[in-house]
């Protein structure tokens, strides 16, 4: 069984020599590439893998791949194409991303991988890549009018007079699914201008692969909306930010805190003040830093119970519980336990999607522990 | 340079029996030992496992398996052994020398489904761990119980227990704690040949034979795969605190920190900056830095309040008599926290300069530190390149880091050629090519420069006795 000893060491002159000709991705200028992803953001990843400890798909799975570094390493190889465009691994991995960014305040090297994974559903979901049910909402949205009629049915905030703001964005599925978050708040604030017409901020078009249309119709919503754009969706607030620049956006939060709030009373359950917990939203948090805010208003009204994963990922991301909604409960599963084991009367959020993930998931488990939105929350205390 | 499309490495060595031959019968032998949804052999399943933390290195396995238990491991080491298959063992994957790249294809074996905490005494004072528990699971897990798991290595969030013990990896607290050989009493090992052994134990004092478990500890993969692992744990100290020194050049710190040690403190903390970093670290995160002075030194102690202030204050002390510009000393935990974060986000700030940032290890007796760090600033001069040194002045660990732009011509052949010249700048001084990071397929080329031919020869033979066909983590140590 003894192998031949070698002198390995002679041979071998440099470790740079080793790893340029083992190296295929981008040390190298062997392999052209191909131009699907901001050179500058791809190559800013070191593959420390510190990322790998916050990954929510990566803790299910353990798997490499299912990690932000290795969906890095996976981006490369597309780029400089050493896995081919229908190479399955990329396939599923490019969908089974929350796209949550958790990965992104760990990251010490800055990698701003919301915009790669951005990048890599624009070129993996051309045409008919794109996951099916994502394409009737994307429709919906995509032209004011669609959901503007559906949401006649739903009494929403409207103001007819037209000023130049701050606007109220009302975001497409939330003036659906819970119009009373924006009459909320502009019972709060009722300087805030909600003008019917608005459009989509594109959020949505530019997670599941249309880049340039989502960040044209947050172009086309930044006009018709001049000014600062107050948002009650941390999802919306991060694309439009993106997009239009940070200065031009506002959270609800943020707002509140700078603007104030009308007098509030504490909220009391049983004689006691209400002990209340936080849903982070994943893409205000770690793509724009604000999640003191939330808490130091629910801190004036509740006690405040932290969850020991708030900022971690629901699984309602985005259009994920409809396209995946297995992996989609699998990520939620252990955050319900948290907040069924939390002592809590109420979580708050602060976006829609988390809003309706955790609404159905705790009525899933026939929970007594309610929903609310923080405009919610703050408009029960200032009445 | 040649290059090689294809991503393997096996144009770089031919004259090696081990070779990556993974055909439907090894695939089919390892699902049934695993189960067929722990091997994974496409080619993208493969590829996010060609790199680990080291830069510009990467090569695919050809199947990746997730061993569940110690049989399971022994039993795809029988398997590799008889069909002369590589098998690279891999934790997170978060070293620093390219260890866990497998530059020779084959499997690899990655060890993160065995994470349990078997046990935590705090009568013994020590942890029984799954290799695949993280670091800061581990520490978590003792402080919940009133005790420290005082290795700290950068990456504790992510490193695995297992990755530590085979790389034997230092961290922040090396002066006053050691680092991860100070603490293995005891592991459970596979062989290549698929024996389990159990090496050490639950003692402190035991010198029944050749001390095995030490010998494993830091032996980055290529004699055994570590499946448990007995460690010791500290009571928790009461309390830390931080104090922070501005010093107008590396020298006057150098200095310093000796006086602190023949005054007779061992801190826990005793970081250092130089003039590149702490500009890169103010221009990052606005700490307010003095960007003005020649060398910053982070010091620090833990333990019972009252000794850790007289010791705190007896470093100030020091530092003021050596000439420091400006001294702060964090009244308060958190005020301590604060003064660390220049130290925490070295790394970052320098990492943000260019695209690809090279972190060495390079390490000198604690006092010539200063000297070499003038060499090492004289060798980048000299490249043309920003290398900015920032490391642990307690234990003379220095991470000297390249900033470069790999599409700036020859900037990666400058940066490699420079560090040749400081690993031998560190050897001159009695120091050593790598202080914490390892040997891997990174540091290889140096090691003879270090070991010599004699030691060298030995660590052949030494490797040949645990792993007869030479599969475990081929072309690192001992190849």
């Amino acid at each position: 069984m003894t192998a031949p000893v070698t002198d390995e060491s002679a041979r071998v002159t440099s470790p740079l020599t080793i790893a340029v000709t083992a190296t295929a991705d981008t040390a190298g200028d062997a392999l052209q590439r191909r131009g699907i992803f901001t050179a500058a953001t791809l190559d800013r990843c070191i593959s420390c893998g510190f990322c790998l400890s916050t990954c929510p798909t990566y803790a299910l799975t353990k798997d490499e791949k299912s990690s932000p570094r290795g969906r890095i390493t996976l981006m490369r190889a597309l780029e400089t194409g050493q896995l081919a465009d229908d190479d399955p691994t990329l396939i599923e991995e490019a969908s089974f991303c929350l796209g949550c960014r958790a990965c992104e305040p760990v990251c010490p090297a800055g990698v701003h991988y919301g915009e790669l994974i951005e990048e890599w559903r624009d070129h993996q979901w051309r045409g008919d890549q794109r996951p099916l049910l994502v394409r009737p909402l994307m429709w919906m949205v995509d032209r004011t009018w669609r959901y503007g009629l559906a949401a006649t049915i739903r009494r929403h905030a409207l103001t007819r007079r037209h000023t130049d703001g701050p606007h109220l964005m009302l975001g497409c599925f939330e003036r659906m699914l819970f119009p009373r978050v924006s009459r909320v708040t502009r019972r709060l604030r009722p300087e805030l201008d909600a003008t019917p017409i608005q459009g989509c901020c594109g959020a949505l078009h530019a997670h599941n692969g249309e880049l340039e249309r989502g960040r044209q119709l947050a172009r086309e919503l930044g006009e018709r909306l001049p000014g600062t754009i107050v948002t009650t969706a941390g999802g919306c607030a991060a694309h439009l930010s993106d997009v239009l620049g940070r200065p031009r956006v506002m959270e609800l939060s943020e707002y509140l805190l700078r603007q104030g709030t009308p007098p509030l009373t504490p909220l009391l359950v049983d004689g006691r003040r209400a002990r209340v917990a936080i849903q982070d939203s994943c893409h205000l948090r770690n793509g724009m830093g604000v999640y003191r805010e939330s808490r130091e208003l629910i801190r004036r009204v509740a006690d405040l119970v932290e969850l020991p994963h708030a900022g971690t990922c629901c699984g309602a991301a985005g259009s994920y519980s409809i396209v995946r909604p297995k992996d989609s409960r699998r990520v939620l599963a252990p955050k319900l336990d948290e907040i069924q084991n939390a002592g809590i009367d109420y979580v708050v959020v602060v976006n829609p999607g988390c809003q309706r993930q955790l609404i159905t998931g705790l009525r899933r488990r026939h929970s007594a522990i309610r929903v609310l939105h923080l405009a919610e929350l703050l408009g029960m205390a200032a009445e | 340079m040649p290059s090689n499309p294809a991503g393997g490495a096996s144009v770089t060595m031919t004259s090696d029996p081990v070779t990556s031959r993974v055909d439907d019968r090894l695939l089919a032998d390892l699902e049934s030992v695993v189960g067929e949804q722990h091997v994974r052999h496409t080619p993208g399943d493969v590829h996010p496992y060609s790199r680990d933390a080291t830069p510009l290195f990467s090569s695919a396995p050809d199947v990746v398996v997730f061993p569940a238990s110690t049989q399971e491991v022994a039993a795809v080491l029988r398997l590799a052994t008889e069909r002369r298959v590589p098998v690279v063992p891999r934790g997170a994957g978060s070293n620093l020398c390219a260890a866990t790249v497998p530059v020779r294809g084959g499997i690899i074996m990655v060890l993160t489904r065995m994470e349990q905490i078997v046990e935590i005494s705090a009568v013994e004072l020590l942890a029984v761990v799954q290799p695949g528990v993280t670091t800061a699971m581990l520490a978590d897990a003792a402080a919940a119980r009133g005790l420290l798991f005082a290795p700290d290595p950068g990456s504790r969030i992510v490193s695995t227990v297992g990755g530590n013990v085979a790389m034997c990896a230092g961290g922040l607290r090396g002066l006053k704690y050691g680092v991860t050989r100070n603490y293995v009493l005891g592991l459970e090992v596979v062989l290549a040949t698929g024996e389990v052994l159990r090496t050490g134990g639950r003692l402190w004092k035991d010198v029944a034979g050749y001390d095995l478990t030490r010998l494993l500890t830091g032996s980055e993969g290529t004699l055994g795969v570590i499946t448990e692992i007995t460690t010791a744990l500290l009571p928790m100290p009461q309390t830390a605190l931080t104090g922070v020194a501005y010093f107008p050049s590396l020298a006057h710190a150098g200095r310093a920190v000796s006086g602190i040690i023949t005054d007779g403190v061992v801190p826990a903390t005793l970081e250092f900056l130089d003039q590149k970093c702490i500009g890169a670290v103010e221009d990052y995160a606005h700490l307010g830095l003095h960007r003005d002075a020649g060398a910053l030194l982070l010091f620090g102690d833990d333990g019972a309040p009252d000794v850790v202030k007289r010791n705190l204050q007896r470093m100030a002390d020091r530092c003021a008599a050596e000439g420091a510009i400006d001294i702060t000393v964090g009244g308060a935990v958190a005020e301590s926290e604060a003064l660390l974060e220049a130290r925490r986000c070295s790394l970052p700030a320098l990492s943000r300069l260019q695209p690809l940032t090279v972190l060495e290890d390079a390490t000198v007796p604690r006092p010539r530190i200063a000297e070499m760090v003038d060499r090492i600033d004289q060798i980048a001069e000299r490249y043309n390149l920003l290398i900015a040194t920032f490391g642990h002045a307690g234990d003379g660990n220095l991470h000297p880091t390249a900033c470069i732009n790999p599409a700036d011509g020859d900037a990666a052949v400058r940066v490699e050629r420079a560090f040749g010249e400081v690993f031998q700048a560190a050897l001159d001084m009695d120091g050593t090519i790598t202080g914490e990071h390892g040997v891997g397929a990174a540091k290889l080329p140096y090691l003879q420069a270090r070991l010599g031919a004699d030691q060298m020869a030995l660590l052949r033979r030494v490797k040949a006795a645990f792993d007869p066909a030479g599969i475990l983590n081929p072309g690192k140590l001992g190849s």
